[in-house]
């Protein structure tokens, strides 16, 4: 197995949901006018508590800094696993569940925290940059370690990082066991042609943009259903992660999706934000679903992680989160 | 590819056939411009092609790729790759014959859409087609589709899921169950079967390129490289592989699949498309964005990559089919090196057909070769006779002929060497005229008293007359006439001198044209001798030699009318006779005459009618400088035809030059006019050792010519060229290169003869020395140790090849009457540098016209083909 570090420095960032009308004019720029940034990674979620904004720096010189505006102080590096051919194809799973045992667990075990993007066309782990060592000396054994400098991908060891001298070396401590929402409504995980991406200008612009009027609000209300909205641009490729009542709204025979039009229910972790420095929440939520081969997305927020589970699979991972939140020294 | 960039397919079996796929399917059909159906609808796409646009097709909306079926039915089926992944398969412009509609309208649908980047259908189990799509987290980029399978079983239950799909799908022609699936959790950007093995794919995929063999699906063979689009197999060289990324080619040697052979010099816009041309092997076509050129390497000579270093040399250049920026092309599949460019906007088409690079080959015996895609064309002189006279042979030809003739080597009869020349070149005829008189006022005794006259003799008469000092001057009378004439004449004697090099007289103190008039008269140059005998003021002698020339057989009766005009001479000025010659004479046509009547018409000291009458010879005008023109006008007078002369690069101007430093750069325009090495060669090196042939350029043209007698195999002619080159320039003797050393004291054994030159090269010439009988020949000078035996005859080297045991030859049995001398070739000494066994020359040789190897038993070395030239024959006979 490969595991390419990508040359993308990331920032994580939220913006409040009063504060998105100050950045429309550089999120459009971002989304829409891809030849006018040089931004080349770029991730947008929309939760009920607020936007989070994933992108590069180039992305990042765009926003003005705002009282809106949250930065997540570090710098964030994507990391991506490549099968690499000889992939095993028993495995039906797919997404998180496939590196959660051979990337997460071993993360958490060496406490860095991780932040996860999974988009229809790949899964991103976000490392911070400071950790970069620790990843790359845990990982090692198992990966062959590329980074990828100017489309060049080049091996690394955990010798060539400068600082390896830092090393997280906290006693290990039961981490907490996040409370679970799984809220009603299902959604589909999309893609789309960047060149028709102007035809679906106005309903994205929409979605993303006037979702919160009152209408809607009162439709939502409680936790039965969440408002999540997910686009993202990576290096070219859109993925969208929506509720199928948004989905609705978009052209059907534009966007990209599986010919079996599988659908997906969401577990929200946590109760409370989650903030950046605590480690192990993928790796709870992945572990089970890796042992019970459930094929999962994964999106971490600014306050939330959410997990993306295949519809039929629910029941099994309700039954299976409840059991752990009961009895957590077993899982 | 985008929908908007149009892209050209050519049918795979109808050679008249194209397919434009920009925003819908165009079929095309392409034939002579002004065929029988010019209809309105025919696109001109060059002078003598136009296009008819056969039938559209566009039932596919976002198409991505597109390719067509390789197989010749059913004719016309495309696949196309939409953006949603979706393989659809649809015809153009057939009447839906059974075949066809079994399969048009068929839809491959991927698990997961996205972009389907590239469809390629495998050349020989052509019902497999590969479609590489854009990467899926849970999916994989390659599939394989089998066009004949019939709808999955599943499809009917999948279709119900199908919620999210607003197109019905009629699932009687959708397939969802790839034959294959391959490349999980990646992007496959472009795909192509192997000539080499049909199982085998080649894909570029994200990150690498992978072969992939279906017959074992999870090995893969993969490199990793960022070349991964447009991979292509050279249909010619079925293991070379091109693929590129951004602006920047690799090629690739499947055998040797770690890196690219080679990668081609990068373009500063991206590539849109490379293709191999189909009808010429190596030679690969690239198209970038924004660009109205296609570049073309031609890898023809490349040869197969050995070692890590070869970088194989590519001639690079590129082709504009039009001004516009070109939206893609494609090679036509059968004709030669043509191809169809479709520009970037408006659907502009162009058939176009790339010139092929000409090669071009001189031979050193005048004909041309050159070699323009699958033809050769020979070009020789027309050797037929009396074309010469029409057309003037080449210099080649005539500088063969000439050596052949052994032209150059007279050294006694210097004139001789213009009639071995051929004797029609009135320059060469001047040169060696000039050379034989300028060597035989060099051997003049009395010139040898007279100090240090005969040393100019070679620096020409332009220094022979700057060193002019007491000068006379005398006005003689017309011989036959009592009347004293007013045109003076200068006496010296550098002018005398010049005459003698001029011809105009011979040795002696007294200035006598006789004797060459008279030579003049016998080779009918009847106005020539006139004039010279008019120039010597013997106005009798010149209407003699006119009306000798009138009553001559053949002779020109208009001559005698000449002399009668002559006899009217009057030097009265006013004339009515003078007027008239001086306006008539520029009608006569013979420059001879015309000069004549100038010289009678003009004043004294002023003959600008004589002297610059270009169709008289050099060496007449000069000899009548010298004798007419004053101190002070004579060497402005040469001086200015020496210039004229040297810029010309007229020979006969070397009877001013001399063999000078002036010489030679006259000879070297008239080189870089003719390219006549040859003359060059043998003019200068009769010239003073000392200077002229120290000129680099006097050496380089020796080495050209001696190279053209190599090239020629001219060898004996070259060796002679080399003996004579050495007697005129003894420092040009080669210093001896090989010796014969005793095996026991070391010594060189041609020490006895070591007062004789070597010449030898590779041969010694042991025995060379005129008296063989004085030194026991078989043994050694220095030692007296016997000689080593010849491998054959196995006597001791020295001996003469008379005792050849066991010949069958008839030459060889002529050598044992024959009374031999040491020195002939059969009794050189040789040997294999490799093997170190040898003998006498001659049994080596006849030795190896049978043999291959070595004649001492046990040795197989194959010396004589160790030899390069030993297997040539030289082409001229001595």
């Amino acid at each position: 197995m490969d595991l390419h570090i990508l040359d993308h420095r990331l920032r994580v960032i939220s913006i409040s949901k009063n504060g998105l009308v100050n950045f429309t004019h550089p999120l459009i720029k971002l989304i829409f006018l891809r030849n006018r940034t040089r931004c080349k990674f770029f991730s947008l979620t929309e939760t009920p508590e607020n936007y989070t904004v994933v992108l590069d720096e180039e992305g990042f010189k765009e926003l003005q800094p705002s009282e809106h505006l949250k930065v997540e102080s570090s710098i964030w590096l994507p990391l991506n696993v490549a099968s690499n051919g000889n992939a095993s194809s028993s495995s039906q799973a797919v997404g998180v569940t496939k590196i959660a045992k051979s990337v997460i667990a071993p993360l958490a075990q060496q406490h860095v925290s991780v932040f996860m993007l999974s988009t229809y066309q790949t899964d991103f782990i976000l490392v911070k940059e400071k950790d970069l060592y620790v990843v790359i000396s845990t990982l090692e054994e198992e990966f062959n370690i590329y980074k990828e400098v100017g489309g060049e991908s080049v091996p690394m060891h955990c010798q060539d990082v400068p600082n390896g001298l830092q090393k997280n070396g906290k006693e290990a401590i039961q981490p907490t066991v996040h409370p679970v929402v799984i809220p009603k409504n299902q959604f589909c995980v999309m893609s789309l042609d960047p060149d028709t991406l102007p035809s679906i200008a106005t309903t994205l612009i929409d979605v993303l943009f006037y979702s919160n009027s009152p209408k809607e609000d009162a439709a939502n209300q409680g936790l039965d259903c969440i408002k999540f909205f997910s686009f993202s641009l990576i290096d070219g490729y859109i993925s969208l992660v929506m509720d199928t009542e948004a989905q609705r709204q978009f052209p059907a025979d534009l966007l990209f999706t599986s010919s079996s039009g599988e659908l997906w229910r969401m577990v929200r972790i946590g109760g409370q934000p989650l903030g950046f420095d605590e480690c192990g929440i993928v790796a709870q939520i992945s572990q089970p679903l890796a042992d019970s081969d459930i094929s999962a997305y994964y999106i971490s927020t600014f306050s939330f992680d959410h997990a993306l589970v295949p519809e039929e699979d629910i029941v099994s991972v309700t039954d299976m989160l409840q059991h752990q939140r009961k009895d957590p020294a077993a899982s | 590819m985008s929908g908007s960039k149009p892209d050209i397919l050519w049918s795979p079996h109808h050679p008249d056939r194209y397919v434009i796929c920009d925003s819908e399917l165009g079929l095309y059909r392409i034939g002579p411009v002004g065929s029988s159906e010019t209809k309105a609808g025919t696109l001109p796409l060059s002078e003598e092609t136009a296009a008819t646009l056969l039938a559209i097709n566009s039932d596919t909306p976002y198409m991505k790729c597109v390719a067509w079926y390789p197989k010749h039915e059913p004719e016309c089926l495309l696949a196309v790759g939409q953006a949603n992944g979706r393989v659809v398969l649809t015809s153009l412009g057939q009447s839906h014959n059974s075949t066809c509609k079994e399969l048009v309208g068929k839809e491959f649908v991927p698990k997961h859409a996205r972009q389907c980047n590239t469809l390629a259908w495998n050349p020989v189990d052509s019902n497999l087609l590969a479609a590489g799509l854009d990467k899926h987290r849970a999916d994989f980029s390659v599939l394989i589709w089998d066009i004949s399978s019939k709808y999955s079983p599943e499809a009917s239950v999948s279709s119900e899921k199908i919620r999210l799909s607003s197109v019905d799908l009629d699932s009687s022609s959708v397939v969802t169950k790839p034959l294959y699936e391959l490349g999980q959790n990646d992007a496959c950007l472009s795909l192509c079967w192997l000539l080499r093995d049909p199982k085998l794919l080649l894909a570029g995929m994200h990150r690498n390129l992978a072969i992939f063999d279906l017959r074992n699906t999870s090995q893969k063979t993969f490199v990793n490289t960022k070349a991964i689009q447009g991979v292509t197999v050279d249909p010619h060289f079925h293991d070379r592989v091109a693929s590129f990324y951004e602006g920047q080619v690799a090629i690739w040697d499947l055998r040797k699949f770690e890196k690219p052979v080679l990668t081609l010099s990068e373009q500063p816009k991206p590539l849109t498309k490379v293709a191999w041309c189909p009808t010429r092997n190596g030679l690969l076509a690239t198209l970038t964005r924004d660009s109205n050129i296609i570049r073309l390497y031609d890898m023809q000579h490349t040869p197969t990559p050995i070692g890590d270093e070869t970088e194989p040399t590519i001639i690079e250049r590129s082709v504009q089919p039009y001004e516009s920026q070109i939206g893609s092309f494609a090679w036509h599949p059968s004709s030669q090196n043509r191809m169809v460019v479709v520009s970037a906007a408006n659907r502009v088409m162009t058939d176009f057909t790339v010139f092929e690079r000409i090669s071009l080959a001189w031979s050193s015996t005048t004909s041309l070769m050159w070699a323009c895609g699958r033809h050769l064309y020979d070009c020789v002189e027309d050797g037929a006779e009396g074309v010469d006279s029409v057309i003037e042979k080449d210099i080649a030809t005539k500088m063969r002929q000439r050596a052949q003739s052994s032209y150059g080597h007279d050294t006694v009869q210097v004139w001789r060497n213009h009639l071995l020349a051929g004797g029609s070149d009135p320059q060469l005829k001047s040169l060696w005229y000039d050379l034989f008189y300028m060597k035989q006022c060099a051997e003049d005794i009395e010139l040898k008293l007279q100090g240090n006259k005969q040393s100019v003799v070679y620096s020409g008469i332009k220094n022979i007359v700057k060193t002019t000092s007491g000068t006379t001057e005398s006005r003689r009378c017309w011989s036959g006439s009592e009347r004293q004439s007013d045109v003076p004449r200068y006496h010296s004697e550098e002018r005398c001198l010049s005459l003698r090099l001029c011809g105009w007289i011979s040795r002696g103190p007294d200035i006598d044209v006789e004797v060459f008039l008279r030579s003049l008269e016998q080779e009918r140059e009847w106005e020539r001798a006139a004039a010279v005998a008019l120039f010597n003021l013997d106005i009798r002698r010149a209407i003699q030699i006119l009306n000798k020339g009138a009553t001559a057989e053949k002779g020109d009766l208009n001559l005698n009318v000449v002399a009668m005009a002559l006899s009217g001479y009057t030097d009265e000025k006013s004339s009515l006779w003078r007027e008239m010659c001086s306006s008539l004479r520029l009608q006569l046509k013979n420059p001879y005459l015309c000069v004549m009547f100038a010289f009678l018409t003009s004043e004294p000291g002023a003959y600008d009618g004589v002297l610059y009458e270009s169709s008289v010879a050099v060496r007449d005008r000069v000899a009548f400088a010298c004798m007419f023109l004053s101190d002070a006008q004579l060497p402005r007078y040469i001086d200015k035809l020496t210039n004229e002369m040297k810029e010309a690069g007229n020979l006969e101007g070397i009877l001013l030059t001399g063999l000078t430093k002036d010489g030679v750069d006259l000879m070297e325009s008239y080189v870089d006019l003719t390219g006549d090495v040859q003359t060059a060669s043998f003019c200068m090196l009769k010239g003073s050792p000392g200077e002229v042939l120290k000129d680099p350029r006097v050496q380089c043209w020796i080495e050209n010519y001696r190279n053209l007698l190599d090239a020629w195999r001219f060898w004996h002619k070259r060796a002679e060229f080399d003996i004579h080159r050495g007697k005129l320039d003894p420092s040009s003797k080669p210093l001896a290169q090989v010796f014969v050393s005793c095996n026991f004291c070391g010594k060189s054994i041609s020490y006895s003869c070591s007062a004789m030159p070597h010449q030898g090269r590779g041969f010694s010439q042991y025995g060379v020395s005129g008296s063989p009988t004085k030194s026991k020949v078989t043994s050694c000078p220095g030692c007296r140790k016997p000689l080593p035996r010849c491998a054959l005859c196995l006597m001791n080297m020295g001996t003469p090849v008379s005792n050849c045991p066991g010949t069958g030859k008839s030459d060889e049995r002529l050598d044992l009457t024959r009374e031999n001398k040491l020195a002939q070739f059969n009794n050189w000494f040789t040997w294999c540098h490799n093997c170190r066994h040898g003998g006498h020359a001659g049994h080596m040789l006849s030795w190896f016209k049978d043999h291959t190897e070595c004649p001492v038993s046990g040795c197989t070395c194959k010396c004589m083909q160790l030899d390069t030239t030993g297997n040539l024959v030289p082409s001229d006979s001595s």
